[in-house]
């Protein structure tokens, strides 16, 4: 890894394995630290996944089953349908489209405006473009927390509280300094020949951008649109400052009420963890290379 | 290189000047610009500074009533009488360098060692990785569960090895409940260190530990002048940003205790918003998000020149 950090790198690490790693030239003997590491690597993984094992176990049990079983023991009747009573009782249903909705409009609208703002910081060459780049990247690191007393008088203001499009205001603002930042190193490495040949034969800085630039970004524009889906599906603290009515909540709304409200009700709790989960966890395995990329991309969690 | 404007127009067989070329780069530049800052700029840049400005007034935060300027008033109660601050500071201090021992630790340890072609390698590194794709809220409601004191698997492991008499109330004791939440945040965030680590390690020439090996270093020597200096752009950047996470760490401790019991898991970022929402005074509130907002800056800003450095044109 450079250190310059903005360096659209190659794939560098493939979750999926397959990576070349050259196998260090081992004589013929048993070799037991080589084991034994596996062994504790194997120990690790599993206390890691204990803690979904459990999870699932616990959701299909009944509270009778578990108060009566160990959490690690097979339920004596399977409770699925602790799965539709959660689904129900938690909204499941609004709250998923409604994170499902702010995500599919944000995460493009935003991944627009900041590809724009990153193309004219990178290859537009005005003065303080550096300055403007550092001002934006800081933000995108800073604890958002610190914004969230004014940003409820500011969306009270614009009669913009609890609601949808008013959420989405500040979700496109927490996403664009990351993807600029990210973006920017991209667009930098794009060998200025291309926009020179672009130019002689006519065309306008906006169709260099979108024909030319944009197209060359699309592995980067893909990982964070992967990054930025899951990073407003789980955003939390702004949501629960402007969101009050149980309509309009987003799925990590609904989890963190499902924990308070039923807090006893354990098998549907964890049936509910579980579902709300499930989105994620499809998108990650779905998309594993590109959260390494984007992490490694930007190095800079927005 | 840079284009020289006026060079390229020369060129035989171009077609007539667009006026676009002799207008001042900034203004081509704006149009691109303008939704980005605007929406940027209007609702995190400004929405911060309005909390450093409110931390010099008094204020509710109700409609009904205007902010009254207090001066430094805030920021005198905020260190001499508010002990709730200090034991936030101190905890998110606590938070920050046990997230550089252990998370950061463990994530370099399982990097170095799920580097080497193994048997399962990439399911490891997944299982160990997923947690950190999940939500920190959905993550601490299920640790909840699993601190359950009575239900819950940790508990009712202890009874089951026969260690019943170290059962404890994992959240509900002010001692230990700040080290229960770090321990579900390892959980979640040891997988980006590893991540970021591993691909370090891709940085480290083969050739080099080859040739160590040949001279006769074992491992450890090899570890110590070959794979860790070449670590060390990677290091910083890790350590930066787990500081940085440290200090926005919020949805896990709402979820998990709301920074009980007694305070004894409130952390900055909580209590800036506990002091605003709850306590009805953004006055005060703003004055903990402003030296958070500090804190960060002497963080962030000399980390940014750091990793922007040799980018220039």
């Amino acid at each position: 890894m450079s250190h310059r950090i903005a360096t659209p790198a190659p794939v560098v690490v493939d979750p999926r394995a397959g990576d070349v790693t050259a196998p260090t030239p081992e004589p013929r003997r048993r070799d037991y630290a080589g084991i034994g590491l596996w062994i504790a690597l194997v120990l690790t993984t599993l206390l890691w996944a204990l803690p979904f094992a459990i999870m699932f176990l616990t959701s299909v049990k009944s509270n009778a089953d578990i108060s009566a079983t160990d959490p690690w023991a097979l339920p004596t009747s399977w409770a699925w349908s602790n799965y539709a009573e959660a689904f129900e009782v938690g909204k499941l249903g609004t709250t998923g489209l409604n994170s499902l909705v702010i995500s599919l409009i944000k995460v493009p609208l935003g991944l627009f405006f900041a590809a724009a703002a990153a193309y004219a910081i990178a290859r537009l060459r005005f003065r303080f473009h550096r300055l403007l780049l550092a001002v934006i990247a800081v933000g995108s690191m800073v604890p958002i927390q610190i914004a969230l007393g004014p940003l409820f008088n500011t969306m009270l203001e614009l009669g913009a509280l609890d609601s949808l499009p008013g959420l989405m205001l500040p979700y496109l603002a927490f996403g664009i300094p990351y993807a600029v930042f990210v973006l920017y190193g991209f667009f930098r490495a794009i060998p200025d020949e291309l926009e020179e040949s672009a130019r002689i034969d006519g065309a306008s800085t906006f169709r260099i951008f979108i024909q030319i630039i944009l197209p060359l970004a699309k592995p980067a524009l893909a990982a964070l649109f992967i990054l930025d889906f899951v990073g407003t599906w789980n955003e939390y603290a702004m949501a629960t400052t402007l969101l009050r009515s149980q309509d309009n909540w987003t799925v990590p709304l609904a989890v963190q009420s499902f924990s308070t409200q039923h807090g006893t009700d354990y098998g549907p709790l964890n049936a509910f963890i579980i579902m709300s989960a499930v989105p994620v966890l499809i998108v990650y395995l779905m998309f594993q290379r590109y959260f390494v990329q984007g992490a490694l991309a930007g190095a800079v969690k927005g | 290189m840079a284009v020289v404007p006026g060079l390229v127009e020369q060129a035989p067989g171009a077609r007539p000047r667009r006026r676009t070329r002799r207008r001042s780069p900034f203004l081509t530049a704006l149009p691109y610009l303008v939704p980005s800052l605007l929406i940027y700029g209007y609702f995190i840049v400004y929405p911060m500074l309005d909390s450093v400005r409110l931390s010099f007034y008094r204020w509710s935060g109700f409609r009904t009533e205007e902010p009254e300027f207090v001066g430094l008033d805030n920021y005198v109660r905020l260190f001499t009488q508010d002990p709730v601050f200090w034991k936030s500071f101190g905890n998110s201090v606590i938070w920050v360098v046990l997230s550089l021992a252990i998370p950061m630790l463990l994530g370099l340890l399982l990097a170095l060692a799920l580097n080497r072609q193994m048997v399962g390698r990439s399911l490891m590194r997944s299982v160990i990785y997923i947690p950190s794709v999940f939500a920190s809220i959905t993550v601490a409601a299920m640790w909840r569960w699993i601190y359950n004191p009575t239900l819950g698997m940790v508990n009712q492991l202890l009874e089951a090895v026969g260690l019943g008499a170290w059962t404890q109330t994992w959240l509900g004791d002010p001692k230990i409940a700040l080290y229960s939440v770090f321990a579900a945040s390892v959980w979640q965030a040891v997988g980006f260190p590893m991540v970021l680590f591993l691909a370090g390690l891709q940085s480290v020439a083969q050739e080099l530990v080859d040739a160590a090996k040949v001279d006769g270093a074992n491992a450890w020597q090899v570890f110590r002048n070959v794979t860790l200096p070449a670590l060390r752009p990677t290091t910083v950047v890790v350590v930066i940003l787990t500081i940085i996470n440290s200090l926005k760490v919020f949805d896990l401790i709402v979820g998990m205790t709301g920074g009980g019991p007694a305070q004894s898991t409130q952390v900055l970022a909580l209590w800036s918003y506990t002091q605003s929402f709850t306590n009805h005074s953004f006055g005060a509130g703003g004055a903990v998000a402003t030296v958070l907002l500090l804190l960060s800056l002497c963080l962030v800003i000399p980390y940014m020149a750091w990793s922007m450095k040799g980018d220039g044109k």
